[in-house]
């Protein structure tokens, strides 16, 4: 990010006409549809494993589920496992988005590295990553590192094309601008093209956070001595289910909580992006 | 730039032809090469063009006028034949001279009087001098209230006088304009038109004006040159006498539909 777009760093909100297109009354009933689904679910879930259409072992009764949830959150070891997963997505996800980033604008900016190595990335993007994991572990061990190199192997990829993509997008007639005006190809970059790709840019850093989480998961699964996959693979071993889906609700919370992060901080960082 | 009504007004009235012309055309040819031919697009252009002089370009739809606008702003090398300003050789854009496009091109993300001091800005003039002359020009254009507007909150009349108050901040001694008013509507063209023909008189700015609208051009211009159909040369260079700054009478004048009419004619005789 340069300096100069951070220090414009404002918040705005949208233009009125597209906050207002759906009206309060509508916004409610939309709500409230949303919330009936919500409820119906959860019945549902409370309700089927009791009729014994469904095993206990397979779905637990939710309110199983809450109490494993809530005896859980007690346990001190929970949080240890907890700062292990977490530090390994954030660790994929910002070395993933760091790598991307600067892959992207040197792809972007220097056309023969990008017609020789392109092929390679595409290729590379072409691998299911998961094949890596294995590897990786016996590369880097049992450890949180493994973890956060898968997380790289996955999250790198979106930011990259997306960088790429936004600043070969830039249209013809800014560029044209800016060289009527003899600036230098820095000048260029940023005040037109990175601005300009700054959206996608942050598309491919919202991916990027999913597939870190992703990344550290996977990691944890095939070989890991902690970390809230490792926690979830052991209480399936178990056959502790109603921990596994506690589990898949605190993975569930944290996923969403991070997307909320960058989507917080993309709206406040893009406040010109027109509806 | 933007000087006092009487002072400067008065020195452009009439172009001053003595003395060397501050733009000359020399030979210039064009030809685009791409892979599958070669496309020629400026047979032979001769053309001088004099301080202060506004002159208008018009001819037919992919003639070359953008292509010559664009060798004259030092933006697109010629083929053959030379440009020089002020008696030197152009070889890359300069700045002392100003392009404006058909499309407002404004940085979305920029507000209004930070799109007009970018040039300031790349220049790397200090930002707390140009922002009373940028709210100056924004004002005389009618944005005054639009300060720290996004463009995306403007109408495409108002981003193309923010695109306008762009170009005169930065105070260039010619305006290269290709289609300005194209893509506006009747009226705001004609507020446009006159708003330009009045910064033009008040500070002898010289202007390159391209267009597809003959009377907008008779009506703006010292003198219109008619280009033929590609590969385009010069068909014809038609001097319009009315008295400069002009109202929109003149356009009730019958030598102003002489003039256009002479133009039709040039042009006609070109396909
Ligand atoms: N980059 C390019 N590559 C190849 N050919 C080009 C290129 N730019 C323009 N041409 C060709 O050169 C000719 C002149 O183009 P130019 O844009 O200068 O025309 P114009 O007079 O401005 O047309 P219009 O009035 O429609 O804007 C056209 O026939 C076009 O096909
Ligand atoms: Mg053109």
């Amino acid at each position: 990010m340069t300096s100069s777009t951070l220090r414009r760093f404002r918040h705005r909100r949208a233009p009125a006409s597209s906050r207002q297109q759906i009206s309060r009354a509508q916004r409610w009933k939309y709500r409230g549809a949303s919330l009936l689904i919500t409820a119906a679910i959860l019945g549902f879930w409370e309700l089927l494993p009791r009729t014994g259409l469904v095993s206990e072992i397979v779905l637990p009764p939710l309110h199983e589920v809450i109490t494993a949830l809530g005896l859980l959150l007690q346990q001190s070891t929970f949080y240890g496992h907890l700062a292990v997963t977490l530090r390994e997505i954030m660790g994929g996800f910002l070395a993933g988005t760091i790598i991307g980033l600067v892959g992207g604008i040197g792809l972007a900016v220097w056309q023969p590295v990008k017609q020789v190595t392109y092929p390679y990335v595409v290729g590379f993007q072409a691998i299911p990553k998961i094949v890596f994991a294995p590897l990786f572990i016996a590369w880097f061990g049992y450890g949180e590192g493994s973890k956060v190199v898968m997380g790289i192997a996955i999250a790198f990829f979106p930011v990259l094309i997306n960088t790429l993509v936004g600043l070969e997008s830039v249209p013809t007639d800014s560029v044209k601008l800016m060289r009527s005006l003899r600036a230098t190809s820095l000048q260029i970059f940023r005040k037109v093209s990175f601005p300009h790709a700054l959206p996608l840019i942050f598309a491919g850093i919202k991916q990027a956070l999913t597939y870190a989480v992703i990344g550290a998961l996977v990691g944890e699964f095939v070989g890991a001595s902690a970390g809230l996959g490792y926690l979830l693979d052991s209480y399936n071993y178990q056959l502790r289910i109603d921990y596994v889906f506690a589990l898949i609700v605190v993975l569930a919370a944290i996923g969403a909580a991070l997307y909320f992060i960058v989507e917080w901080l993309d709206n406040r960082l893009i406040y010109w992006r027109e509806q | 730039m933007i000087a006092d009504k009487g002072t400067s007004a008065k020195a452009t009235k009439t172009v001053v032809e003595a003395g060397r012309p501050l733009i000359e055309i020399q030979g210039v040819r064009k030809s685009y090469v791409t892979q599958e031919k070669t496309v020629k697009a400026l047979a032979e252009v001769n053309l001088d063009i004099h301080a202060g002089e506004f002159m208008s370009f018009v001819g037919p739809s992919g003639c070359g006028k953008s292509t010559l606008l664009n060798i004259v702003a030092g933006l697109l090398d010629a083929s053959e034949g030379t440009v020089l300003v002020g008696g030197e050789h152009l070889t890359k854009p300069r700045r002392d001279m100003g392009f404006m496009f058909q499309a407002p091109v404004l940085l979305p993300w920029r507000s209004v009087e930070r799109n007009v001091m970018m040039p300031a800005e790349v220049f790397g003039l200090p930002q707390e001098e140009i922002r009373p002359k940028a709210r100056r020009i924004l004002t005389t254009v009618g944005l005054g209230d639009f300060l720290d507007a996004l463009p995306s909150e403007l109408s495409g009349g108002m981003q193309q006088r923010a695109s306008l108050a762009r170009v005169l901040t930065y105070e260039p001694r010619v305006l290269l304009m290709d289609e300005p008013f194209g893509a506006l509507d009747e009226f705001t063209r004609e507020a446009m038109n006159l708003e330009l023909m009045r910064i033009a008189a008040e500070t002898g700015i010289t202007i390159l004006f391209v267009t597809h609208n003959i009377s907008e051009a008779v009506f703006l211009s010292h003198r219109v040159v008619v280009m033929s159909a590609r590969p385009s040369r010069v068909a014809g260079v038609v001097e319009v006498p009315f008295e400069y700054p002009r109202t929109v009478d003149v356009m009730h004048d019958p030598q102003f539909t002489d003039l256009t009419f002479q133009i039709r004619q040039l042009l006609g005789e070109s396909v």
